[in-house]
């Protein structure tokens, strides 16, 4: 089964300590174990944009889609036997001692090939040709928001035409734009992982209060800011709910990670990325 | 029947989930399965293996709804060749030429119980889910004994299994290194449906112990299947002792009967000696772990109560010595409250309020009736009359059944 992981520093994180972050290890073991698809470190909420698209109005605002008082920090892919197989990986993430992993199951289409690999082959190695972001797909909560509609269709889009996230796809696949995307099972087939000293805690995914979730993701390469904008703005989910661009943030899984600690804290606060007033500045919508 | 269908349910079931990987077909097959037996064993008698029997039926209407359901025949094939209690490739299929087989159906029905106890599903799914699939119970019977509508009960237990689908929850038990972990999983699901016997949270009954008895009866499966497991056996040994006292809990009017007044003899001398039994280490093995599990301490508790002839026979200081072993362990509220009352009664209700006052500030168990219910009960072992009755009106108002708001009155009353 496919899942994706998502890293949360929760409201009871723990301090972070750069020492015992061991994500080096962490990924050569899964990759040993072959069951890594594709995972990357996203720039902090503060470089987020968000995107809607209202009565035909697009409207961009900085930060992130919601204010719960967590944010995602990154994701992996993984392909495993079973939700233990994913609870025990997600355990082991450094993140998983300080904040929370998150484990959330892809749609599988009903007429999708078994085993079909959600990322192409060889992407991870693939050097970027523009700026890579990764744009969360949010819906808004329906209040019937635990359950899809049915199996077949992602909840909180309607078959209409003009509401067919298969156009898009389409059309940002012809660009070269889209490197690859999914929709996601609901938060109510969530599942969150946190290790506490020794023990690992596990629960079902009940969301707090959050009015939004991520219904699921798309991973774009751009030009800059300005185009991404035009491309989540695009997207039939933009209309209804929200489209959050978070960059991707490169990082060497065996680097230093207390030297990367405080590069990171030495840049906290500051925005490293163009606001969205100045990329959207010049670029015609 | 009625018996045959909760010992048998389980088996039946479990062993379907796993030849055919569909909960609600599984469901099905069993409940058609138990409907075809009702008149064939009626008319043919009780086979020689009503369980293998039972099975076998259940699989035949599965495999035939399958198909109906036009699933591949390849699939189906596959099933079959994954499924190894028949021990052949295609299965007998009249239930009658099936041969007495038990040993597989163990191992689905320990599959079945993890997965219904696991952690990735919220309590409330996992004690529904338990009771619907592992017990046997319908899903009125459940929500009854949840005080919750039939329709919601129903939900509950249809996204439970949504979820195990959609979640990728494995149906299996977990490897050695999960097992002590996922095992309390378990023994929590099992713990809480035998509290809400015990002291249903609300209603007119005190206790339900139609919920107790499935409690004791899915702890006895565990033990059965996990022998060796110290907090399995413990947990059951704590069901049985709590259970031996419930016709003495009670009057002939439905009242409760506080511990020191029940009448000792009406106490189930043979749910006491099980219970006591299981409290024993088991020959070969290495007795209890070390520190003692939350179970075990809470038997031991009750076995003091069960030893001691009558109430002022009670060895209150080893009861004082296992709730400081159960703080130790967890941070509850309801531990320390415990431990303040039978520290009142070892040393006198002087040390009890002390130790009430200090949780009452704490706020930890605001709204919760039996703190100032203890608070009454040492003001009065104290004479100070007016304090105690004070302290009953609080618990009255928050007392959440019937029975308990009349004790706690009748108590209010007898100050004078």
């Amino acid at each position: 089964m496919q899942y994706a992981l998502f890293y949360a520093e929760g409201p009871d994180a723990l301090p972070y300590v750069p020492a015992e972050d061991n994500v080096g290890e962490w990924v050569d073991d899964i990759e040993a174990r072959g069951v890594s698809e594709y995972g990357e470190r996203l720039r902090p909420e503060h470089d987020a944009t968000t995107v809607r698209v209202r009565d035909g109005q697009v409207l961009v605002v900085d930060g992130p889609f919601t204010e719960a008082k967590e944010a995602i920090g990154g994701f992996d892919v993984i392909d495993v036997r079973d939700l233990d197989e994913a609870i025990e990986i997600a355990s082991k993430h450094p993140v998983a001692s300080f904040g929370r992993v998150e484990i959330r199951p892809f749609v599988q289409w009903p007429d999708a090939e078994p085993g079909a690999r959600i990322v192409p082959d060889g992407f991870a190695e693939r050097a970027p040709h523009g700026r890579r972001y990764l744009m969360l797909v949010v819906a808004e909560s329906t209040g019937e928001r635990s359950e899809p509609a049915a199996d077949a269709e992602p909840s909180g889009v309607d078959a209409t035409e003009d509401d067919d996230p298969e156009a898009w796809v389409r059309e940002m696949d012809g660009r070269g734009i889209r490197q690859f995307g999914e929709v996601l099972r609901p938060p109510s087939d969530a599942t969150f992982v946190r290790r506490r000293r020794d023990e690992v805690l596990v629960t079902d995914g009940g969301y707090a209060e959050s009015k939004e979730w991520v219904a699921g993701f798309d991973l774009i390469e751009v030009r800059d800011l300005a185009e991404a904008i035009e491309v989540a703005a695009k997207h039939p989910m933009a209309r209804g709910g929200a489209i959050e661009l978070r960059p991707l943030w490169p990082f060497d899984v065996h680097g230093d990670q207390i030297a990367r600690a405080e590069r990171e804290a030495d840049e906290r606060g500051r925005r490293l990325e163009p606001a969205a007033a100045e990329a959207l500045a010049g670029a015609s919508l | 029947m009625r018996e045959a269908y909760r010992s048998e349910w389980a088996r039946v079931v479990a062993t379907l989930i796993r030849v055919t990987g569909d909960w609600d077909v599984a469901e099905e097959a069993a409940s058609g399965a138990f409907e075809r037996a009702a008149t064939t064993w009626a008319r043919d008698g009780v086979p020689r293996n009503p369980g293998a029997w039972l099975t076998t039926a259940a699989r035949n209407l599965a495999l035939d709804r399958l198909r109906r359901r036009g699933v591949e025949a390849e699939k189906v094939r596959e099933w079959m060749a994954m499924e190894e209690f028949s021990g052949r490739a295609d299965g007998p299929r009249d239930p009658a030429d099936v041969v007495a087989d038990d040993e597989p159906a163990w191992d689905d029905r320990l599959r079945l119980v993890f997965t219904c106890a696991h952690p990735a599903l919220s309590m409330d799914a996992r004690v529904a889910l338990t009771l619907r699939t592992v017990g046997g119970l319908d899903t009125g019977e459940i929500a009854r004994a949840f005080h919750v509508p039939e329709a919601t009960m129903a939900q509950r237990i249809v996204r439970a299994k949504r979820r195990i689908r959609h979640a990728g929850i494995p149906y299996r038990v977990p490897t050695a290194a999960l097992l002590p972990e996922r095992l309390g999983g378990v023994l929590a699901v099992l713990y809480l449906v035998a509290n809400e016997g015990y002291l249903a949270s609300h209603g007119d009954e005190l206790q339900r112990l139609d919920l107790s008895i499935e409690a004791i009866r899915l702890t006895r499966t565990v033990v059965a299947l996990l022998p060796d497991a110290d907090e399995a056996r413990a947990l059951l040994a704590l069901l049985l002792l709590q259970h031996a006292r419930s016709a003495a809990r009670a009057d002939a009017d439905g009242e409760l009967v506080p511990l020191p007044e029940q009448d000792r003899s009406t106490w189930d001398a043979d749910e006491l000696a099980e219970g006591l039994e299981l409290l024993e280490a088991p020959a070969g093995s290495d007795g209890p772990a070390d520190p003692p599990g939350p179970y075990r301490l809470q038997a031991e508790i009750q076995a003091v109560h069960a030893r001691a002839r009558t109430a002022d026979d009670t060895d209150w200081a080893a009861i004082v010595d296992r709730y400081d072993a159960l703080a130790a362990l967890a941070d509850s509220p309801f531990v320390v409250l415990n431990r303040a009352i039978a520290r009142g009664m070892a040393f006198g209700p002087e040390h009890g309020l002390d130790d009430l006052a200090l949780l009452e500030a704490s706020g930890r168990l605001d709204g919760y009736h039996l703190l100032p219910a203890a608070q009454a009960d040492l003001l009065r072992r104290l004479g100070r009359t007016d304090a105690a009755a004070a302290r009953y009106r609080e618990a009255i108002a928050l007392a959440r059944t019937a029975p308990e708001r009349r004790f706690l009155e009748r108590r209010l009353a007898e100050l004078g």
